[in-house]
């Protein structure tokens, strides 16, 4: 698997917009900045899956991520109250020990993960020299540069999906469910937890001293039989 | 730690500056230059989790570690490909699982997110210490 020409350039160009915009994403002040460069972030990191032949994923990465996770992420930056941090009388970081602490420890993480991956890569050459030098382009379908062939990237994903993970996949439709019954009874609020009689009697009895109206919607013991 | 990591260094850098190797890699960028944007990626991650004080944004920053692990999936199953087996896209379907879960962890967090922000009105992980002490 080698990139070459036009492919190598978009590479390049594709791999440094991604980390620029993960950096900011971590270093913006502003949460909406944030959520911003993290989809600029995974839209480069897209166009790499591209670079790499996997269309599918790289279609589904920008529905589900972009599409979905992040609008998920601004809303709840907007239900949130985030003006502190961005007027600048917050600290964004925790404190100076432990960023330092953090920083020296990425520092480690990024040389051991580079000394891995080289030592790694050169033994899986050795291993087997002729995949990475060459066998080249030729004997592939073409990837999504869509010079010459079509792809068939999907069908064959789709394929492996139904057929050899078949269950994992039921497994994850499961989870989705799980996913979504969760969300919603965290979210719920206090006056709906006690419209459904969801709260213990003495908790009920404080909050009700508090807010008189929680009163109004509690289900009288008639309506619950 | 440093004896560990000076001759990694060294390594590194030797291996960087044999002639022509590094040209031909930036050129010609393979399965190594694609581990090695997941490796800074997954590191700019880390360092997000670690520093910042908002919990909004460490979810961003573990969504950033997931596409990371994503984008090595691709690499290797791009790899397996070009060794000659078309159908080698386990780490396609790999990646399609991890987009799931995330997906289902980003409703879930967010979701204590707000319940969180609902009792204690506020989204700095530094005062959220109920189970402390």
């Amino acid at each position: 698997m080698v990139l070459s020409g036009w492919e190598a350039v978009f590479f390049w160009i594709f791999s440094i917009a991604a980390i620029f915009a993960g950096l900011l994403t971590v270093m913006a002040r502003n949460a909406v900045h944030s959520a911003l460069f993290l989809i600029s972030s995974l839209v480069s990191v897209a166009a790499l899956f591209v670079l790499a032949g996997a269309e599918f994923i790289a279609g589904v990465q920008i529905l589900v991520y972009v599409g979905g996770v992040m609008v998920l992420f601004l809303f709840v930056i907007m239900l949130v109250n985030v003006g502190a941090e961005e007027r600048g009388n917050q600290p964004i970081m925790n404190n100076p020990r432990q960023v330092t602490i953090s920083m020296v420890f990425c520092l480690l993480l990024v040389l051991g993960l580079l000394f891995a991956v080289s030592v790694g890569y050169r033994g899986l050459q050795k291993k087997n020299p002729t995949s990475a030098v060459q066998i080249n382009d030729q004997t592939l379908v073409a990837g999504g540069t869509g010079t010459s062939n079509m792809t068939r990237d999907t069908e064959r994903v789709g394929n492996s999906l139904y057929r050899y993970a078949a269950l994992p996949f039921e497994i994850a439709s499961v989870l989705l469910l799980v996913a979504i019954i969760g969300s919603v009874m965290l979210a719920r609020t206090l006056k709906q937890e006690a419209a459904v009689d969801d709260l213990a009697p003495e908790v009920l009895a404080a909050e009700t001293e508090r807010e008189p109206e929680l009163a109004g919607v509690t289900p009288t013991a008639e309506e619950i039989e | 730690m440093m004896t560990l990591f000076a001759p990694a260094l060294i390594f590194l850098f030797q291996e960087e500056s044999r002639t022509g190797v590094m040209m031909n890699s930036i050129k010609n960028p393979d399965l190594s230059r694609f581990l090695m944007i997941g490796a800074l990626l997954f590191v700019i991650g880390v360092g997000g989790v670690l520093t910042r004080r908002n919990i909004i944004v460490i979810f961003m920053s573990i969504e950033l570690i997931l596409n990371a692990a994503n984008l090595n999936f691709i690499a290797f199953s791009r790899y397996l490909q070009a060794t000659g087996n078309l159908n080698a896209v386990a780490g396609q379907v790999f990646s399609v699982f991890v987009i799931v879960v995330a997906a289902a962890e980003a409703a879930i967090g967010l979701g204590i997110v707000i319940a969180l922000y609902r009792n204690k009105e506020t989204i700095w992980i530094d005062e959220i210490d109920l189970l402390k002490w």
